[in-house]
């Protein structure tokens, strides 16, 4: 058995990790920093082009998406700059199947699914979407309806409040007569309403 | 008696130090003892509670009052702002109803979030919310009133989400902070309003110079800022769904201590509002909306929490409308009485729900009377003072409200409505009992039905001599400053009782139908209560929507569509060509063309000439 050579792992190390990172059709120090990417995120073909025209194009862009092609639908061209991102139902993430085992269960969604565009909005912690037992109109009648009508009741309330006075004021001082600015010298006269 | 103040003076700083310390030595000492927080959070707090009684009594004893000012935070010209407590009636007495509630709430939570992993950090948190609270019961100055306002909010939307894995539970504490966000944006406009008008945010100085300034726009702030934290109706669909909470969450803050918050806040500043008939009556009509709408939503829920949370937004809105009546005492009588009763239903609701294996819907509980009688009492005892049997708590500090209310020449309608909830409340009481505590059992028979816990019997005991006693104590140790209404018609004095009754015999009416009619389909009325009212539907719908697709579509499209097109190429381009086309056409050589752009120059030159 050879007595064994002193190794530098360390340089060993190193070069493992120079050739995995380098690119295997270049050579030399080139290699190193022009092939140097990750395993993970977009590539080329992957990002968003332009709006399809034709049949080959929409298959492509379905393919792209990971839609069928009979679902793949994009937004109208009306220079809004969406491209070929396709229109997904705009459901919320709410309406999903609460049981079903999800990839990601608190998102309720599978690796790989296409997003809707504003998928931000649709999220659990947003806009919910699910169908209500009743219809919108009839809630938005009863619940306005409602606060309409306790606020004309309310004007009421405050038009005729509770204990209705039965006879008109009567103040002491012969109706406060001196405070209202009247003649120290000259008699007022009686203004009685009511008797005790 | 000699040197009382300072008597005062140090029994309260020494409550502040010791529910302080817990915080600061659970960053510095880690103990081998897994739940050693616990056990020093629990003892702190009920230290605190017996050191606070300490000035309690003097108060009581004396009638001192005391304010204290320690440190100067900034002072810029003649505007100050310093640490400074206020230790009058409503804070001295809050505190320790605070402190004690807290206790029992605590001793409870060692036993409901036994199996939680981060237990200590929970009872952290309470403990820090105490402190908010405490900050902003004890504030003399409008900015410690705010840090304890957000900070109450904050803790809030932490022990709300505490169980944060679940979706709903975040989108409850979402709302709880954007809701609370909301009424906080009045109480910082009050606050810029009275920096810049009364010069002052000390609350004394602010009384004095507000005799005869034209208040309405603080004042609607201030509303505005009570609205979102006591959940009135407007901003109240935080309140039910805070319920996805933790109980003693639910017990502690949503019930006793924060929401009542707001009401706070307006007892607090009432001298500013007393001459103000817009602002009474706008708290009035408030309040009453409040209570109906939210006592008609809790008819019909089966969620137990959420029946326990409608009611105390009922409850809320009837404190709103005791401020309304101009009657600041009243409201605060009754927060200190709703504290403990409202603590007690929550926490005998937990025992049930944790007894019947997190079980949380009154359809799939029954006959608990036979199984657990001490809790289902407890349950019986906290609704009968919420229905404002009398001399139990909820009695002295409700009736005198109703009899306010009946004696004020007020809105009509108001009255009305709150007479009608005090007969609904009854109602959706009598529900609950009747359906967890009656009749026979419909969940399965393996549930860990225990009772038999000193951490659960000995704080509700304490929690049910509160619900007794307090109304009574408060009442007969305190003279109130404005003289209550004595005389009146026994008809209208006894009005309360009367339509409680009433809503409870209807109510055990219709539930004694239930066995003997057949099930219906049911009707609009049904579908209003159950879904709340469709206020949180269409709210959370429509308006996140709307603003969210409006927003979106704006930042990624018409900006850059505007400017990079609109504005420049485009719209020259479009100028230009139609310029253009014009401009041939004219020259296309037509005789009728030549005709008329003669005879315009011509009457251009005859115009210019003339003119």
């Amino acid at each position: 058995m050879l007595p064994e050579q002193p190794v530098n792992m360390a340089g060993v190390v190193f070069r493992r990790w120079a050739r995995a990172l380098s690119n295997g059709n270049r050579s030399g120090i080139s290699a190193f920093l022009l092939g140097n990417r990750a395993a993970s995120g977009m590539t080329k073909d992957s990002l968003p082009g332009s709006y399809p025209k034709t049949p080959e194009e929409r298959a492509a862009a379905a393919k792209k998406y990971n839609i069928r092609v009979e679902d793949y639908e994009p937004y109208p061209d009306r220079g809004e700059g969406f491209g070929d991102y396709p229109k997904l139902p705009e459901r919320s993430q709410s309406e999903r199947d609460p049981w079903y085992q999800w990839d990601h269960p608190d998102l309720r969604r599978n690796w790989g699914e296409p997003m809707h565009w504003d998928f931000d909005a649709y999220i659990r912690n947003r806009v919910d979407t699910s169908p209500s037992p009743v219809s919108w109109s009839s809630m938005s009648k009863q619940l306005f309806g409602f606060i309409g009508f306790m606020l004309l009741m309310f004007y009421l309330g405050e038009k005729f409040p509770s204990y209705q006075p039965v006879a008109p004021k009567q103040y002491p001082y012969n109706d406060l007569y001196l405070e209202r600015g009247g003649d120290p010298d000259k008699q007022p006269e009686e203004v009685k309403h009511y008797e005790i | 008696m000699p040197s009382l103040h300072i008597i005062l003076t140090t029994s309260f700083i020494i409550t502040l130090v010791i529910l302080i310390s817990p915080v600061f030595t659970s960053i510095l000492y880690k103990s081998l003892n897994p739940n050693w927080h616990t056990h020093h959070s629990k003892n702190a707090v009920k230290m605190a509670f017996f050191t606070s009684l300490l000035p309690l009594f003097l108060h009581l004893h004396t009638g001192t009052e005391l304010t204290i000012t320690n440190l100067h935070s900034m002072n810029i010209m003649t505007f100050d702002i310093n640490t400074s407590f206020k230790l009058d009636h409503l804070s001295i007495t809050f505190v320790p109803i605070a402190l004690y509630v807290t206790w029992a709430i605590l001793v409870f939570a060692s036993w409901y979030m036994k199996s939680d992993p981060k237990f200590n950090q929970f009872f952290k948190f309470l403990l820090i919310f105490l402190i908010a609270m405490v900050t902003l019961v004890t504030a003399n100055n409008m900015f410690q009133l705010f840090i304890g306002w957000e900070g109450v909010g904050i803790m809030s939307f932490l022990l709300i989400g505490w169980w944060w894995a679940r979706a709903d539970r975040n989108t409850a504490a979402l709302q709880a902070v954007l809701y609370n966000r909301v009424g906080d944006v009045g109480l910082i406009f009050a606050l810029g309003w009275m920096a810049t008008n009364l010069n002052s945010w000390e609350m004394q100085l602010m009384f004095i110079t507000a005799k005869s300034l034209d208040m309405n726009a603080p004042l609607i702030g201030l509303i505005l800022a009570a609205t979102g934290k006591s959940a009135q109706f407007g901003l109240h669909p935080w309140l039910p769904s805070a319920m996805e909470g933790p109980t003693p969450v639910s017990a502690l803050l949503h019930s006793s201590t924060m929401v009542v918050a707001g009401i706070f806040l307006l007892v607090r500043l009432s001298p500013l509002m007393q001459d103000n008939p817009f602002a009474l009556t706008t708290c009035l009509i408030l309040g009453a909306l409040t209570t109906l709408f939210t006592t008609i939503c809790a008819l019909t829920q089966n969620d137990i929490k959420k029946i326990i949370a409608f009611s105390t937004s009922s409850q809320l809105g009837l404190m709103m409308v005791t401020i309304g009546l101009n009657q600041p005492y009243l409201a605060f009588l009754h927060i200190c009485t709703h504290a403990f009763f409202k603590a007690m239903l929550f926490l005998s609701s937990g025992v049930i729900i944790h007894a019947l294996n997190n079980e949380q819907d009154i359809r799939k509980m029954g006959g608990l009377h036979y199984l657990i009688p001490t809790t289902t009492s407890w349950l019986t005892i906290g609704s009968l003072a919420l229905m404002g049997t009398p001399f139990l708590a909820g009695f002295f500090s409700k009736d005198a409200i109703i009899v306010a209310l009946n004696n004020s020449y007020l809105n009509a309608w108001a009255l009305a409505l709150t007479l009608l909830a005090t007969s609904l409340t009854a109602a959706y009481s009598l529900r609950m009992i009747f359906f967890v505590n009656m009749n026979f059992p419909r969940f399965p028979a393996l549930s860990p039905i225990n009772e038999n816990i000193k951490s659960i019997t000995n704080p509700l005991k304490r929690l049910a001599w509160g619900t007794i006693l307090a109304g009574l104590l408060m009442t007969c140790a305190v003279l109130p400053p404005k003289p209550p209404m004595l005389s009146m018609p026994p008809y209208i004095k006894l009005t309360a009782l009367v339509i409680t009754i009433l809503g409870l015999t209807i109510a055990l009416e219709l539930a004694l139908f239930t066995n003997k009619q057949r099930p219906y389909m049911p009707k609009q009325y049904f579908y209003f209560s159950t879904m709340l009212g469709y206020y949180p539907t269409i709210m959370h719908r429509f308006f996140p929507y709307t603003f969210l697709k409006l927003s979106q579509t704006i930042a990624t499209m018409t900006i850059d569509q505007t400017w990079l097109e609109k504005t420049g190429p485009k719209t020259i381009t479009s100028l230009n060509l139609s310029l253009a086309t014009t401009t041939s056409n004219i020259q296309k050589g037509m005789i009728k063309t030549f005709l008329s752009l003669f005879f315009t120059t011509l009457m251009i030159i005859i115009l210019l000439n003339y003119y």
